[in-house]
């Protein structure tokens, strides 16, 4: 059955509205959650609101999860769904900048969308601080695509480079998420802010 | 128990039983044993070489030849339009890599017919319906397309078209296996089998 955009051959603008929704869905959820705070995202790094970290592992294992079982009843190619190139030298250094400006920012990439459309002055900078990045990353990259393109690895899943099953590494997954979710509450005890987290 | 944890372990569990579950379990025969024998001995599952043949004249984008037999085999004989998926590799992937766009009939072949008609149950019986073979294999294409010739007194405008259809498929296939190995071989690598390109993702 799905991905329905492969067994139906939908027309370009249902595809597009189809990911607008979904992604007015996605800012919402994003809003409502508070993550238009850069305070809350800043609360990550030290310590005092892991917010940031227990909502988005636990979309990605329930994903991991429902997607497998999704497939084997049949209703999910997980052939189809796309998978990330992995380019590994691309990856550390662009982790590097994007660490910095998460930090410095105060906003993910997402998150700065959503606090720019509630009309956040900062939230608007950061943006257009992304665009800037974006722009000069495209006008240098003659200059950078040798580096960009190191150690070139195609679309691998980890646990086919560990040679794991998907079930198992799913399960590892989980149980790494669940201890990470419990230190990251001990955190928030160790270093809590109630002045800062009264106001989130 | 306070919710979260109770999520977790439904999370944990769930997670467990995936990790149990048989890889692959997904990839299990979905289509009844005698249905499928009916299916597979059925004539609307194979092609003649002349229907092959009117394919490739046509260069007919909605079928897709599927040369089941060695790397060697096919670049010493290649017939025009085909891919090579040897058949050991074929059965170790999920079928789902080359056989995903419903849209394309999937014609096997292998030298007699013995690959080609195990491919075809296989792939039947997993539920694709877009996979059929070509009869008698490369063995069949020989003496039809290249060997027959037209014996008799009158033609028939029927005959005539159908022995036009032979000249011709006949003259690309001959054509294509005389270029020299370089060439030949830059042809095929070319034509490789690709999976389609995937869009997407989050940046």
């Amino acid at each position: 059955m799905a991905p329905l955009s492969s067994y139906f051959l939908f027309p370009e603008w249902l595809n597009l509205l189809i990911a607008f929704l979904i992604g007015t869905g996605f800012g919402f959820a994003l809003e409502q959650a508070g993550f238009s705070s850069s305070r809350k995202l800043a609360g990550m790094f030290y310590g005092y609101d892991t917010t940031v970290l227990k909502v988005f592992f636990t979309a990605a294992i329930v994903a991991l999860i429902g997607s497998q079982f999704l497939s084997y009843l049949g209703l999910l190619s997980l052939n189809q769904v796309y998978v990330n190139e992995f380019y590994v030298t691309a990856a550390i250094v662009g982790g590097i900048i994007m660490g910095a400006g998460f930090i410095m920012g105060g906003f993910c990439p997402g998150t700065g969308v959503c606090a720019m459309s509630i009309g956040k002055i900062d939230a608007m900078v950061f943006v257009a601080g992304g665009l800037a990045g974006a722009f000069i990353f495209a006008e240098t990259y003659p200059i950078i695509q040798d580096l960009a393109n190191t150690q070139f690895k195609g679309p691998v899943k980890i646990n086919e480079s560990l040679g794991l099953s998907p079930g198992l590494f799913t399960l590892i997954m989980v149980a790494a998420a669940a201890i990470m979710f419990w230190i990251a509450e001990l955190a928030e005890k160790r270093f809590a802010r109630p002045e800062i987290t009264s106001e989130l | 128990m306070e919710t979260r944890k109770k999520f977790s372990l439904i999370l944990l569990l769930l997670a467990l039983l995936l990790a149990i579950l048989p890889l692959s379990a997904n990839r299990s025969f979905i289509v009844k044993p005698d249905k499928l024998l009916s299916d597979v001995l059925s004539k609307e599952v194979s092609f003649t070489v002349d229907q092959v043949a009117e394919f490739i004249v046509k260069e007919d984008s909605t079928v897709q030849l599927i040369d089941l037999r060695s790397p060697e085999e096919f670049r010493k004989q290649t017939i025009p339009g085909a891919v090579n998926i040897p058949y050991p590799d074929f059965i170790k992937k999920d079928p789902e890599i080359y056989l995903s766009n419903k849209n394309i009939k999937n014609i096997f072949y292998s030298n007699g017919g013995i690959e080609s008609a195990y491919a075809l149950v296989y792939t039947r019986g997993l539920g694709y319906k877009n996979s059929f073979v070509m009869e008698g294999g490369v063995s069949e294409w020989f003496r039809t397309i290249l060997e027959t010739k037209f014996t008799g007194e009158r033609i028939s405008a029927r005959e005539n078209a159908l022995f036009e259809t032979r000249k011709r498929a006949g003259n690309m296939f001959t054509e294509l296996n005389n270029l020299p190995d370089s060439l030949k071989v830059k042809f095929l690598e070319s034509k490789k089998f690709s999976k389609k390109k995937l869009d997407g993702g989050c940046e």
